[in-house]
């Protein structure tokens, strides 16, 4: 079978997928930024969502996370539809997100940036109002542990104290991803988690990324690097004009002559 | 000597009345992010509520006096009852500020409620007896202490500062748990922290909620002590004497905030009092909300912090050989945890 035959014109939603998007569509005063959009992600894969600016991306980021309201369509998760849920709702379902811009909690250390993410905390319950430290203190250090051992794998240990605020832009990248583990996921969305990144940094967040994959974590990312998508991705979906015009890796897609002309030039 | 212990204890009540006040917009606007410009009302809305259920029938006393409910309930019994009334008219206000509005819209509407109620209270004579007030309001425990002695000035100078450390117990639970955190989280980046699983609409209503019942309380100790209370009392740039203290005094820190309280509200304003008369009678008096406003922009602009900034918190180190949270990464059941060497170079 050729690359080209590998690749999907466009994608149907296929079962057995971590998260299924399915027909969505979303006007704004009568533009339809996503028109009829439909993709599926594999549990433990990493996906891959580009396209030229303009072609949805952006929008269907915020109707999976749950910040945008669809017209129209269904977004699947983990067998149930969440197409109504509220982004909190969806996050303690295991579908967390990080935002393009860095959205680190600037007046908090890092080390609280971690914890903040921590489910289900005993800690953030009224009872805390009556019962005081002695209900909440055990899981907390529980908690701690765990949020040192992130930053210790992600070389961060040192700023731990330091205010989130401060760190420079690809710091603010990495403590994100790390918060973002602390939130339990079963699929992290990372909205363009390179950019404003240095590229030796970026090179070593790309390795991270691809390491939380091979530990089972299911990964969809928005991402302009085409560097970066063929070397992490293992599906790509592209994007264009609302609708997905092509999945596949990025071998096959490079053959796709609608997606050479849409997105990736010759 | 009467005279001076009589200043220094109305003082001090005030001074309990303004901390607990801070303490509770801190919790809304410093540590939750809500911009609660409606703040005076709920205060002012518990010392109506204690007003009334302490004076009794508004038959009592010549008639001469038109409010509600008119009822005679025993110390603590009215300051109880005010916290949970100001609770309650927050549940009401929140539900309809916090749960569609951007933070910007919110506080809008916090000012307009606040000028809205002031005009019902005023015009509403039926309600808390319109633009004249309540008086006579009877003071707390005045048949086992004689209130117009300065022993019970004292006596109620410990009441005040009691039920201030109360108040502080549950205000430092809420600052200083996980709860307090993801307030704050919630206060930095809203997206961010609903991303992570928070409910934001629950915990800002939850802030709301509770720093208005502390509000109320404050607002009940005050009337009963002074004994009257009026429209006049709760215009809505007090909020924004409140306000200043925190940012004078630190934002975020119920220490510094404190010291705001003593700053702003109570030293600043008693100041005043002594300066020479300058220009026609009440110039100073008129000067004070302008110097204050300035005083908080000066503040925001070149030491935003405050006096005492908010607390950074750090964590004890964790003892060597403690095991790890179990989990593996997409499980969903704990962070993933791979060796820590794999990846562990410094950033």
């Amino acid at each position: 079978m050729s690359a080209a035959a590998g690749a999907a014109p466009a994608s149907a939603p296929v079962a057995g997928g971590l998260l299924t998007v399915d027909e969505l569509r979303r006007d704004f005063g009568g533009v339809w930024a996503v028109d009829g959009a439909g993709f599926t992600v594999k549990a433990g894969s990493i996906t891959s969502l580009i396209g030229p600016n303009g072609a949805g991306k952006s929008t269907v980021v915020g109707i999976v996370g749950g910040a945008v309201k669809p017209t129209s369509g269904r977004v699947m998760f983990d067998g149930e539809d969440i197409t109504h849920l509220a982004p909190h709702d969806r996050a303690r379902r295991g579908l967390v997100r990080t935002y393009q811009l860095s959205s680190e909690f600037g007046k908090l250390t890092v080390l609280e940036n971690l914890l903040v993410a921590a489910p289900r905390q005993r800690g953030e319950s009224l009872l805390t109002l009556v019962v005081g430290k002695r209900y909440w203190r055990e899981e907390e250090e529980r908690h701690v542990v765990q949020a040192r051992t992130l930053l210790e794998r992600f070389g961060m240990s040192e700023k731990e104290d330091e205010y989130a605020g401060n760190l420079s832009g690809g710091q603010k990248r990495l403590v994100e991803i790390m918060r973002s583990l602390m939130a339990d996921p079963k699929l992290l969305l990372l909205d363009e988690p390179m950019a404003g990144v240095n590229p030796t940094l970026a090179r070593s967040i790309e390795n991270d990324l691809v390491m939380l994959a091979r530990e089972g974590l299911t990964l969809l990312i928005v991402e302009h690097e085409l560097d970066v998508v063929e070397r992490v991705s293992d599906s790509v979906v592209v994007m264009s004009l609302g609708k997905v015009i092509a999945t596949g890796t990025m071998a096959e897609l490079r053959a796709r002559r609608e997606v050479l002309d849409a997105y990736l030039g010759e | 000597m009467n005279a001076t212990a009589y200043y220094l204890t109305t003082l001090l009540v005030y001074l309990g009345v303004d901390i607990m006040a801070v303490w509770a917009l801190n919790l809304q606007y410093g540590i939750g992010g809500v911009y609660n410009f409606a703040f005076v009302l709920f205060q002012a809305f518990g010392a109506y509520i204690a007003a009334v259920l302490t004076l009794g029938s508004s038959s009592g006393n010549g008639g001469f006096q038109n409010y509600i409910l008119g009822a005679t309930l025993p110390f603590p019994l009215p300051i109880i009852a005010a916290g949970l009334a100001s609770g309650l008219l927050a549940v009401v206000v929140g539900l309809v500020a916090l749960r569609k509005l951007r933070t910007d819209y919110q506080a809008m509407v916090m000012l307009v409620i606040s000028v809205i109620a002031t005009l019902t209270v005023t015009n509403d004579t039926g309600l808390f007896n319109g633009p004249a007030g309540l008086s006579l309001i009877p003071q707390p425990l005045s048949n086992v202490v004689n209130p117009s002695s300065v022993g019970y000035q004292w006596f109620y100078v410990g009441i005040t500062f009691v039920i201030c450390a109360i108040v502080y117990v549950f205000v430092h639970r809420v600052t200083s748990s996980p709860l307090g955190r993801a307030l704050r989280a919630t206060r930095d980046n809203e997206a961010a922290a609903e991303a992570l699983g928070k409910d934001v609409v629950r915990l800002r209503l939850f802030v709301f909620v509770f720093g208005n019942v502390i509000a109320g309380i404050s607002g009940a100790v005050l009337v009963q002590f002074i004994g009257a209370w009026s429209p006049g009392s709760w215009m809505y740039v007090e909020t924004l004497v409140f306000l200043t203290a925190i940012i004078v005094g630190g934002t975020g820190n119920n220490l510094g905030v404190m010291l705001g309280a003593l700053l702003v509200p109570v030293g600043f304003n008693e100041a005043t009092r002594y300066l020479p008369q300058i220009g026609r009678p009440g110039l100073i008096d008129a000067l004070q909300w302008i110097v204050i406003g300035m005083l908080g922009l000066v503040f925001l602009w070149f030491w935003p912090q405050g006096i005492i900034p908010e607390r950074r918190r750090r964590f004890a180190p964790t003892p060597p050989g403690t095991a790890p949270v179990s989990g593996s990464a997409g499980s969903g059941s704990g962070a993933p945890l791979a060796d820590p060497t794999v990846l562990g170079e410094p950033r």
